[in-house]
């Protein structure tokens, strides 16, 4: 049993991020889907979402419930609100926050969502902003670890000379929450910039362009300055996002030494993914730490490292971590499905926004075995 | 050539990553440290095979010359030029 009572087992585990766009999924599907599957978890899985079209929230199969909730930008009082009643409906001892956009949300109800039992393992203020992406290179510096150079801009008159402040074409730019994308000239900069400034607003990032192989490691960090359960991955392809759409797990022990920097600089508490590239030269440069698990986490439970099961543990202070040997050499390849969702779903969703667990059970095929 | 090949080797000795390469029956070959796979022919698979037990350069082209009935130096040439290949990649 756990310090608070309850087995992690039997917990009831809210977890946001259930968007499933096939071009840049959240991680919440992949996040409660390596919950479900885990042999010893028996708790129930409440999936939380922003849009009705959220595909994980209506996935019988490892969701027992799913609700929506109000979007990051109407303010942290807005959430508690309506965490609350889904704590009323659903009574949540975990929330496992799967978007940059809302973490800082969430960080800033710990105390009052702790207060109604519900707990979260997630950075403090400061550990997210010391890793945000505008302030990332100063960060990096200061615990040696190579960043490639960036430079934080508002004015897309930047572009026009950039190559004199040493920034040639092509460069990356990139939102401050999302999306990274290659621009080879002023004009391409300028159009990308004006796209990223409208989803996400100002800063933009410009960075140089790096060269070489992309590698994520995901883990999650106990807070007391210790990496647990690092999982790594080699991209193998990247949708037109950049996105991992097949990938395979290494054993790189460079990178695991920079994410082992990083988060022992930050004290980092909570699951988080860092990106990096190796260069052709065999350097290994830091693009950017995530405040989350990723995406692609279902694959930590096929080499039999569930990092979400391993966070369940953590929370609840148990001992006994049961930590596979890293194991190489395992693929995932990302494809999209169809999920059905029939009309009372749909409406539910829409008009009460929600489906609670008791009515999905009834629709649900329980198996005999 | 002789200092690609020594550059080559030096990487491939690095935290022992010559050992730890993948390789099957079949001549599939896995790097786990980089994720990149690759396919081997057979004196392909068996050059790597002799290298990862610890032969020298020398000793494993003894072998290919005599499995293959090969002169020795045709036999170490081929692998050289095998490993500069390997080494654009790995």
């Amino acid at each position: 049993m756990s310090k608070n009572g309850k087995a992690w087992r039997n917990w009831n585990v809210a977890v946001t991020g259930m968007n499933a766009s096939p071009e840049s999924p959240g991680p919440g599907y992949a996040v409660a889907r390596c919950l479900r599957e885990d042999p010893e978890f028996n708790g129930r899985i409440i999936g939380i979402g922003y849009d009705v079209l959220d595909a994980g929230l209506y996935a019988r199969n490892i969701c027992d419930g799913g609700y929506l909730i109000p979007y990051p930008s109407a303010g942290k009082d807005a959430l508690f609100e309506r965490l609350k009643e889904l704590h009323e409906a659903e009574d949540i001892n975990v929330i496992i926050p799967c978007l940059d956009a809302e973490i800082q949300n969430f960080i800033a109800l710990k105390d009052e969502l702790e207060k109604l039992g519900i707990k979260m393992l997630i950075p403090s203020k400061e550990q997210f902003t010391m890793r945000a992406k505008d302030q990332l290179s100063k960060f990096c510096e200061s615990v040696g670890v190579l960043a490639p150079e960036s430079k934080t801009i508002t004015n897309p008159s930047f572009f026009d000379d950039c190559e004199s402040q040493g920034f040639e074409y092509p460069l990356m730019v990139k939102g401050i929450f999302y999306d990274a994308v290659l621009a080879r000239n002023a004009f391409e900069a300028k159009a990308i910039m004006a796209k990223l400034v409208n989803s996400w607003g100002y800063p933009v990032l410009v960075q140089k362009l790096l060269c070489g192989d992309e590698f994520d490691l995901s883990a999650i960090g106990d807070g007391r300055r210790g990496m647990l359960g690092p999982v790594m991955m080699r991209k193998r392809a990247l949708t037109e996002k950049g996105k991992a759409w097949a990938g395979v797990t290494v054993e790189e022990p460079g990178i695991a030494e920079v994410a082992r920097k990083l988060i022992h600089g930050l004290s980092w508490s909570g699951p988080f993914e860092v990106e990096v590239m190796r260069t052709h030269d065999e350097k290994i440069y830091l693009i950017e730490i995530n405040p989350r698990f990723p995406a692609w986490i279902y694959l930590s439970h096929a080499v039999n490292r569930n990092l979400p099961i391993l966070l369940l543990k953590v929370l609840a202070g148990d001992e006994e971590l049961d930590l596979a040997p890293a194991k190489t050499g395992t693929f995932f390849i990302r494809h999209a499905q169809e999920l059905i969702v029939d009309l009372p779903a749909f409406e539910s969703m829409l008009i009460d926004g929600g489906i609670a667990s008791d009515v999905i059970g009834k629709h649900r095929t329980v198996s005999a075995v | 050539m002789q200092k690609q090949l020594a550059e080559l080797m030096t990487t491939l000795n690095k935290n022992q990553r010559l050992s730890k390469l993948a390789i099957s029956e079949k001549g599939f070959l896995f790097d786990p440290e980089t994720g990149q796979s690759f396919t081997l022919n057979y004196s392909g698979m068996q050059t790597l095979n002799h290298l990862k037990r610890g032969e020298s350069l020398e000793d494993t082209a003894k072998h290919l010359a005599d499995e293959f009935k090969i002169p020795h130096d045709t036999a170490l040439n081929s692998i050289e030029a095998f490993l500069i290949q390997l080494g654009r990649y790995i």
